[in-house]
């Protein structure tokens, strides 16, 4: 179903129900990896998705159809993850290294990162990135979003998110090569 | 040397770098955001009549109610307050129950008797029934401020 017609159908009450469903089940694994990525824990990814279609139910009335309907929702979901990190550091108090170690170790758990040499470094290295440089960088790496539309979602810039990218694989790259070293400083990639 | 990495010769895992949710995860998802926006069904808080009346019925509507919940409260606020049947309550208790807790259970102070005869003397005499020389010796036994009182 076309997002139009999903949008047209949950305007009368009789179809509200079904449009939604449809709406769910068309969004919700972009959604949920998008989470996911941010947050990494299943459980976390899990609770914020439907906070995120919650959200979406609740608003979805006023949407301006000047937007896509998806960057639209990707945007809450942003909103979403970014709001979930930042009360988790203001809860415990913890600075933004011990979310990273936090996350870090989350990630170390998951079955799919073992067995290969680079990959877990590369996660680690993505998950050193601040917050909001790393949300970029998962939109353009893995979901290979365009800037404009990643511009609608993060409300910054093209220029802004081009140069927000560059130094995030920047980063990435010379923790990536230099982890292993002696010498290497783990605080200059922060 | 060892060799710079670059991140576009890494081959990408695709399409997602962890480890998939649980099986059966986004069959169930739906079915689970449903359950949760759909559980508050929102009943209006106005009949339909009342929302599809124009506004200058439904403000007239207002103050008239809310000049009437404002006079009902002065009508009902202007009567004095009487409580529910208390003092009848005492007098209700026969007069037979009242000595027999006096005499038997309660702690009573000689003040506590001095005031007994001004209610009724007659059963006074009758429960007590003091001579005229145990009176004379509970008196004297007495401290001087409550004889005074007496």
């Amino acid at each position: 179903m076309e997002d139009h017609e999903i949008l047209a159908k949950f305007q009368h009450p009789a179809s509200r129900n079904l449009a939604f469903n449809q709406l769910v089940r068309k969004y919700q694994q972009k959604v949920y990896w998008h989470v996911r990525k941010m947050v990494i824990d299943h459980d976390d990814a899990d609770d914020l998705t439907q906070d995120v279609f919650v959200k979406v139910w609740k608003y979805l009335e006023n949407f301006r159809q000047d937007a896509q309907l998806f960057t639209w929702i990707y945007r809450i979901a942003t909103n979403e993850c970014l709001g979930f990190l930042q009360s988790k550091r203001r809860k415990f108090f913890l600075p933004l290294n011990d979310v990273g170690a936090e996350l870090s170790a989350k990630l170390e758990a998951d079955p799919a990162i073992a067995g290969d040499e680079i990959e877990p470094k590369l996660q680690r290295a993505i998950l050193r990135l601040p917050d909001k440089q790393r949300l970029v960088f998962n939109l353009r790496y893995y979901d290979e979003m365009p800037y404009e539309q990643m511009a609608e979602v993060t409300g910054t810039s093209v220029g802004a998110l081009k140069a927000s990218y560059h130094h995030a694989v920047r980063k990435i790259e010379d923790y990536v090569t230099n982890a292993d070293n002696p010498g290497y400083s783990s605080d200059e990639t922060d | 040397m060892k060799p710079s990495f670059r991140l576009d010769q890494h081959p990408r895992r695709w399409p997602q770098p962890l480890s998939s949710p649980p099986a059966g995860y986004f069959e169930q998802l739906p079915t689970r955001v449903m359950a949760q926006v759909a559980a508050p069904a929102r009943r209006p808080l106005l009949p339909a009549w009342l929302r599809q009346a124009p506004a200058y019925v439904r403000t007239g509507l207002a103050s008239t109610v809310l000049l009437g919940t404002f006079a009902a409260s002065l009508w009902l606020g202007g009567k004095p307050m009487v409580p529910a049947a208390a003092p009848a309550t005492l007098a209700n208790v026969p007069q037979e129950q009242l000595l027999n807790y006096l005499t038997n259970e309660a702690h009573l102070t000689l003040l506590d008797l001095a005031e007994l005869p001004a209610q009724n003397l007659t059963s006074t005499q009758q429960y007590l029934r003091p001579s005229a020389t145990e009176l004379t010796e509970a008196l004297d036994a007495q401290p001087t401020e409550e004889a005074t009182i007496l």
